[in-house]
């Protein structure tokens, strides 16, 4: 099976590194020798937050540094790999920074699926296909199957999390791609236990993806944003309704 | 209770079929409820005779009954006996599906029978001598009044037509337990679906079951008179009886179209119909065998599930048709097997299979307005709305589905479903403005939680509100465009080929899509 998908490197790691930080010392002892004092307080600061980071108008109230020092040393500091910029979800206008050996906690990325701030919608999508495709081909599947399945495509050079892998099929059940039932045992859902929770697809996939159109969807009024405003004899009424000029165009 | 715009579509039924004076008294009756004579007059400020003679053509076409209510009188244990009016709001819409019903009895009855359930549908009610005067103006001469008998008869066993129910039944004052329910129901803030006075009336007017059907007119079966009517005089003493005994003088038997049995027959082929799209043909076919062998069991349109049948009785049935006879037994259990898989069609218990009616029709209305959502709000809103009203779709075990869910949560979940967190804030709001979410405040202490939920009873009422001021709304722009043609032909008297023939178009467009809304109303309304 061969996946013509890259997902650059850089947004592999950010998405998809296991939780939690990476505790490697940074290789350069020598380097946080060499570091002026000022520099040095600065650097035990950010590195106290560990995982969250610290805004720079923090870090000057903690540090008490001036700011020309402060932009200073954090230049220094970004200069010698002691610490890097990151993006807070929340706050994308404000800068943060946090030390090196830190991956960035949830609160900071927006979770598991953020990448430098952008949900990651490449990848998510990736997935949601590649899952759907699977569930369509083999009729039912359970998670640890598709786990599985996507583990072992290759395409994706790191593990997902199973709650990952759960957010996907949840988005696909949401969509009306895929639903969620209950093993009975026999028929189509013979190679699982009963009672185990799989996944199959919906008819919807025969209609080509789109839910099916009901009826008062199909008409101007079951679409309409003015309906609750709409009167026989207002200003918005059926007789001057521009959505009924449009529909009725031909 | 109906709600505002279903009062509004059906006063315009009312209008378009019969006028303004007697939509003026039908909707006096929506609005108000059951009413006597006296009141209506005072409420609409219309003549007696003017309100007597709307109420006249309500009667004779199934749109308002008559009963009378036993109230305590003033003194003492004496009984008052007050007449009184309530309007049958189903009865109104269900005039604009009589083509739907012609359609139905087409596929099994000739031209004649057609013919007679046609001048039922168009006049309300009718008497043997007026069918067979009818039949002989359009077939001729050389018709017999036993011939016309016999289609009548054929008509009434298929249950397509049936006795007018009795002309004013006795109601007697609801009794303590019901009033106690009553109030008990209202504290607990939960919308019981308690009989309405409606129902109540319609339930009394039907002597049984037998009688209704019954084909009988051999005045020696002693048949109770009080389903023996006499016709138009009969009405009339009806509507004096407070000044005039009503003594009957001749008897007639009235008949006219069953409705009840019409939409239930749509509602069976709505749910093949369903069956057909979400599986194949083949599970159709099984499914309208179980649809046929249950038939002479059920008659009521609101149930849950069918009477059970075993395996032999389903293929039985799947060999009668034609499309089921190259099935093999092996194949109607797979067909079972799926249909009773999820989403789930068929419940099976101790090896027998009955129809999940509640289930399919949920199924069917929870697509309506899923569709609504996306269309009107865009993908966003469709998956709040799917996640807030999951029922059943996920079979997480870790939540109480029919819980609200925080603001938190709901942004949580939102985000693992990636949709940005401000826009998924924003639509909740736009959602619950426009009645399609619940929203709460919960005060905890300092904190301010928001819940949300999609409760589906008032969401769903809210729908179906829309969906009478939708259909309302087709059916003025139809008329619209109707005036605007008569115009354009009369200004011009050849008006180009072009602009007649879009013209039709655009009439067969409305009307169709109309009758598809009302396809939609039906499944939330009647099913
Ligand atoms: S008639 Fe036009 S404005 Fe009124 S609800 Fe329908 S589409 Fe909207």
């Amino acid at each position: 099976m061969v996946f013509t998908f890259h997902i650059p490197a850089t947004r592999m790691n950010r998405s998809l590194g296991p939780p939690g930080p990476k505790r490697k010392r940074p290789e350069s002892s020598s380097q946080s020798d060499s570091l002026t004092e000022q520099e040095r307080i600065l650097y035990e600061v950010i590195r106290s937050k560990q995982d969250m980071g610290i805004w720079t108008r923090d870090m000057k109230r903690e540090t008490n540094l001036q700011d020309s020092v402060v932009n200073k040393s954090l230049k220094v500091l970004v200069a010698k790999n002691l610490i890097k910029e990151v993006v807070n979800i929340k706050n994308k206008g404000k800068k943060f920074y946090m030390a090196a050996e830190f991956q960035p906690s949830k609160e900071i990325t927006g979770g598991a699926w953020y990448a430098e701030g952008q949900l990651d919608t490449a990848l998510i999508s990736f997935l949601k296909d590649f899952s759907a495709k699977q569930i369509q081909k083999q009729r039912v599947l359970t998670l640890d199957v598709i786990s599985d399945l996507i583990r072992r495509s290759g395409v994706l050079k790191v593990d997902l999390a199973e709650q990952q892998i759960k957010d996907i099929l949840r988005a696909l059940v949401l969509d009306d791609e895929i639903i969620e039932v209950l093993s009975t045992g026999t028929g189509e859902f013979a190679s699982f236990p009963v009672g185990k929770v799989c996944y199959k697809c919906t008819s919807k996939g025969a209609r080509g993806g789109e839910p099916k159109t009901g009826a008062f969807s199909s008409v101007p009024c079951g679409v309409c944003p003015r309906i609750l405003l709409c009167t026989p004899e207002g200003v918005i009424s059926p007789k001057t309704c521009v959505y009924y000029n449009k529909w009725l165009e031909f | 209770m109906v709600s505002q715009h279903g009062i509004k579509f059906a006063v315009h039924i009312i209008t378009k079929h019969f006028g303004n004076l007697v939509a003026k008294v039908c909707e006096c009756l929506l609005r108000r409820g059951a009413l006597t004579l006296q009141n209506i007059v005072r409420y609409t400020e219309l003549t007696p005779t003017q309100v007597k003679n709307s109420l006249l053509v309500l009667i004779q076409h199934n749109c308002v009954q008559a009963f009378i209510l036993e109230e305590p009188g003033g003194f003492g244990d004496t009984l008052r006996l007050i007449t009184q009016y309530v309007v049958l709001f189903d009865n109104i819409l269900h005039r604009l599906r009589f083509s739907k019903f012609l359609a139905l009895v087409s596929l099994h009855f000739d031209k004649p029978c057609l013919d007679l359930l046609e001048g039922l549908l168009q006049h309300g009610r009718l008497s043997l001598q007026q069918m067979f005067d009818r039949a002989r103006e359009t077939e001729g001469s050389n018709v017999t009044l036993s011939t016309v008998q016999e289609n009548l008869h054929k008509l009434v066993t298929a249950r397509y037509v049936e006795r007018c129910p009795i002309p004013e039944p006795v109601l007697e004052p609801p009794s303590e337990n019901d009033v106690a329910a009553r109030k008990r129901a209202a504290k607990s803030k939960i919308i019981v679906e308690a009989e309405t006075l409606e129902q109540r009336v319609v339930a009394a007017s039907f002597p049984s079951d037998t009688l209704r059907f019954s084909v009988a007119v051999n005045p020696e079966l002693n048949i109770d008179c009080a389903t023996e009517h006499a016709g138009e005089k009969r009405k009339f003493d009806a509507l004096e009886s407070d000044i005039d005994g009503g003594a009957t003088t001749e008897k007639i038997i009235l008949w006219r179209a069953n409705c009840e049995e019409f939409v239930r027959q749509l509602r069976n082929k709505a749910c093949i119909e369903n069956v057909r799209a979400r599986l194949d043909d083949d599970a159709a076919t099984v499914f309208s065998a179980m649809v046929e062998a249950s038939g002479s069991e059920e008659k009521k349109i609101k149930v849950v599930n069918s009477a059970p049948l075993s395996v032999n009785a389903i293929y039985e049935e799947v060999i009668k048709s034609e499309k089921g006879r190259n099935m093999t037994f092996n194949h109607v259990r797979a067909s079972l097997v799926q249909l009773s898989s999820q989403p789930r069609f068929v419940r099976v218990a101790d090896e027998t299979y009955s129809i999940d009616f509640k289930n399919i029709v949920e199924l069917a209305q929870n697509d309506e307005v899923e569709s609504v959502v996306l269309k009107r709000y865009g993908r966003t809103a469709y998956k709040i709305f799917r996640l807030l009203s999951k029922d059943g779709r996920l079979v997480e075990t870790d939540k109480d589905l029919s819980t609200p869910l925080t603001q938190d949560r709901v942004m949580k979940i939102s985000d693992s479903i990636f949709v940005e967190k401000k826009e998924s804030a924003n639509m909740l709001y736009k959602l619950w403005q426009d009645g399609y979410l619940l929203m709460e405040r919960l005060v905890a202490g300092a904190t301010q939680f928001l819940l949300w939920k999609v409760d589906k009873q008032k969401v769903w009422w809210h729908f179906l509100d829309e969906m009478f001021h939708g259909a309302l709304n087709l059916s003025l722009r139809v008329a619209y465009e109707i005036d605007q043609r008569d115009e354009i032909l009369k200004l011009r008297e050849g008006a180009s080929k072009e602009k007649r023939d879009r013209l039709v178009k655009v009439r067969m467009l409305m009307e169709s899509s109309l009758m598809k809304l009302d396809d939609a109303i039906m499944l939330f309304h009647d099913f």
